[in-house]
């Protein structure tokens, strides 16, 4: 162990207080003795530590007290955008995620993610809206039941007499992706997102899923960074960006 | 390291520097989706994944203070690497199960490993000396205190009511108690390995 005197020497060895003969003999004793040399080497590391703690403690103060709030509205912004998901598509994307959150612990380092891990299906509910008719609700069922390729039939009929309901359309896109008919799926998703409607973002969204699932990563990412901040479905295309 | 190119994302670093808020916001838009998807995805939640970024953050700013830090690779690598090595540790500490991450083996050479893997042990020396300091007795952490903020051991003297040649003499044993107290400590055995 070091005694006393030694420590009163790196002081003045630092603080250039000792001699032009002292310091040449100390640096001289460093070069030969190892536990001298060691015990230096952290107190000078130990006074760096003291000086920059005691120097930069208001700045520190500053900086962690700035950063906290920026933190803090960061993530309230974040929360505020979760509680405006209503869609049911929105609510089965969310739960896939937390789904793809589970099953791919630990292991998603390397590969592309998956289709399925972004986009599971739940209740659609069209008859919701007072419709009841049998058709509707047939569509519904088929959707729901992931039974696509009835429900793409169903939506195309629904279509037929009310070309103007572009909830079903989306719907329509959502099954043909489902059972791989791409080309009809993305025109249908580009015209919706060419037009000003509340799908308009959805429908970006589902077109990066359809070129997800055909592996065509980059148009992928090219609709993902489409869908500006504030929108439903950002922070689900900001997920799938970040591990495209 | 010294002889690389700084990275153009420097800029970050910078930016948390100066306290910048426009640049600190700006890394939790750009950089802190990953993480937070990161860490849900493994064993966490938000507010995990907010205390990191947080803790990460003041860890570079300390680094960046301290070292006149030079960023060799894109900010982006670095800062994620550094949030999943402080989450796997966090996720050792609290949990029994032996946890690896596998993938940094394929990249221990990258610019980004590396000084990850420098920032990472420059914070837990940081947090080491923080630890020994506070079991030095009032006197010495008063004195050190004193000394370290004001420039002039003559004004400390004078403040304390104490000798010049006192303060001085007494600033390097606390300083070289709290030496011991490092060099005693397990922890500090490790790094030497």
């Amino acid at each position: 162990m070091m005694k006393e005197e030694e420590f009163t020497f790196f002081e003045a060895y630092l603080s250039e207080e000792l001699s032009e003969e002292e310091r040449l003999s100390f640096e001289n004793r460093l070069k030969k003795e190892r536990e001298l040399s060691e015990a230096f080497n952290n107190y000078k590391e130990l006074y760096g530590f003291l000086e920059h703690k005691f120097t930069t403690e208001k700045a520190t103060e500053a900086f962690t007290k700035n950063l906290s709030e920026i933190s803090k509205g960061y993530f309230s912004s974040k929360k505020k955008t979760k509680v405006i998901r209503f869609k049911p598509w929105q609510y089965a994307a969310a739960a896939s995620v937390v789904l793809f959150l589970g099953i791919t612990m630990f292991n998603n380092f390397g590969g592309n993610p998956a289709y399925s891990d972004f986009a599971v299906h739940e209740t659609l509910s069209l008859t919701e809206r007072g419709n009841q008719n049998k058709l509707y609700l047939n569509a519904e069922q088929a959707f729901n039941s992931n039974n696509y390729e009835q429900a793409e039939q169903l939506f195309s009929e629904i279509l037929a007499s009310n070309p103007n309901l572009v909830e079903v359309e989306l719907y329509k896109a959502i099954s043909l992706i489902e059972i791989n008919q791409f080309t009809l799926a993305d025109t249908i998703l580009l015209g919706i997102s060419n037009q000003n409607s509340a799908y308009k973002y959805s429908a970006k969204w589902y077109l990066a899923l359809s070129k997800l699932k055909q592996k065509q990563y980059d148009d992928c990412d090219l609709f993902l960074k489409e869908i500006p901040v504030g929108s439903d479905v950002y922070e689900l295309a900001q997920e799938l960006l970040s591990v495209l | 390291m010294n002889d690389k190119k700084t990275h153009r994302d420097q800029l970050y670093i910078i930016g948390l520097l100066n306290n910048d808020s426009i640049i600190i916001k700006e890394i939790y838009e750009k950089f802190a989706p990953k993480v937070i998807h990161y860490i849900c995805r493994n064993s966490g939640n938000e507010h995990d994944a907010n205390d990191i970024i947080q803790e990460v953050l003041i860890t570079i700013y300390h680094q960046a203070q301290k070292n006149n830090f030079k960023l060799t690779c894109p900010f982006d690598a670095y800062f994620f690497l550094l949030c999943k090595r402080m989450w796997f540790n966090v996720l050792k500490k609290t949990s029994k199960k032996e946890v690896t991450i596998n993938e940094e083996i394929l990249s221990i050479n990258d610019d980004a490993s590396l000084l990850s893997f420098e920032t990472i042990e420059f914070d837990e020396r940081q947090q080491l000396f923080e630890e020994m300091f506070q079991k030095l007795g009032n006197a010495c952490k008063d004195l050190l205190k004193a000394s370290f903020t004001i420039k002039s051991l003559q004004e400390v003297a004078d403040k304390l009511g104490v000798s010049y040649a006192y303060v001085r003499k007494k600033k390097s044993l606390c300083v070289g108690k709290l030496t011991k107290l490092v060099q005693g400590s397990p922890v500090f055995k490790k790094f030497k390995n």
